[in-house]
């Protein structure tokens, strides 16, 4: 499987495209590899309903007992509860950081602890979520995870 | 996670106990003091070691507690427990006068030092997860 990689100067937005006459094992394994971050979240933002790819969802909220999802300029309700979208979308690197929230790791611009020992988590939309310390390890765990995921891409 | 749970409880106790009393007979053969109550405070340190055990395995419920009124609220619990322990052995055998601050030393040092150690290993497991969020970048 040839992979090509193609820079493209203003492109509103990175795509991948495959072109293939059978999808073959290696290809499927690709496939497979990039399913989580190319999931889709459905949901309603001021009566509108919007598909959204899950990767641009900075964090899900559960208020009210509604769950909204955050994307860098859009608020959408979803229908799925906190405890659904992590057991479907774990690898797609979300992760609970609170009883009511769930954080994407790939948009965590970085950590800050406090003197009562929350974590600050301040996304890269500059908004800021506090972890609860019963959510720690869970946290540091995923991390790990993501760590060595993204040290076999290296090597690979 | 729970650090401390039903299944490790015993292993947690009899870890401190070995611990202390290897602490405290460390501390007599260097300086030569012979403990005149040697049966009954090994007994002092199982309790103690319960009792540290237990109220240190309370904090997972604390949890979404600040933690510094958490931890100051334990240590409370723990030194009170001891000096009630104290004092309803004073009702029973005698206790030596300084028995009060040698209690109030041995479980502060150690607590302190335990406090100390967790909050900083807090400040770096944020710091190492920060180099990972930079890596990701």
């Amino acid at each position: 499987m040839k992979f090509i990689k193609t820079r493209e100067e203003n492109l509103s937005e990175n795509y991948l495209e495959l072109h293939y006459d059978d999808i073959d094992s290696e290809t499927a394994a690709v496939l497979e590899r990039l399913r989580p971050a190319l999931k889709y979240i459905e949901g309603t933002a001021d009566g509108k309903r919007l598909t959204f790819p899950l990767s641009d969802i900075f964090y899900f909220e559960t208020v009210d007992r509604k769950t909204f999802g955050y994307t860098a300029d859009t608020c959408l309700e979803v229908k799925e509860t906190l405890q659904n979208i992590i057991d479907d979308h774990k690898d797609a690197g979300f992760v609970r950081i609170s009883k009511s929230c769930i954080a994407n790791m790939y948009k965590i611009k970085r950590l800050q602890g406090d003197l009562n020992m929350r974590t600050l988590i301040y996304l890269k939309n500059d908004e800021c979520l506090v972890m609860n310390r019963g959510y720690r390890a869970e946290f540091y765990d995923a991390l790990e995870k993501l760590r060595g995921r993204k040290k076999n891409e290296t090597h690979k | 996670m729970k650090l401390i749970n039903r299944h490790n409880f015993i292993s947690v106790v009899c870890i401190s106990f070995t611990l202390i009393v290897c602490g405290k007979l460390i501390l007599e053969k260097s300086s030569g003091f012979i403990d005149r109550f040697y049966a009954e405070n090994i007994f002092t340190c199982l309790g103690v070691s319960v009792l540290a055990t237990f109220i240190l395995s309370l904090h997972y419920y604390l949890q979404r507690f600040p933690f510094i009124p958490v931890v100051i609220g334990q240590y409370l619990a723990l030194i009170g427990f001891i000096f009630l322990g104290i004092w309803i052995m004073g009702h029973f055998t005698d206790t030596a006068p300084s028995a009060y601050k040698d209690m109030f030393v041995s479980v502060t040092i150690p607590y302190v030092i335990g406090a100390v150690v967790y909050y900083i290993s807090f400040f770096l497991q944020i710091k190492r997860a920060n180099e990972v969020f930079e890596d990701l970048e």
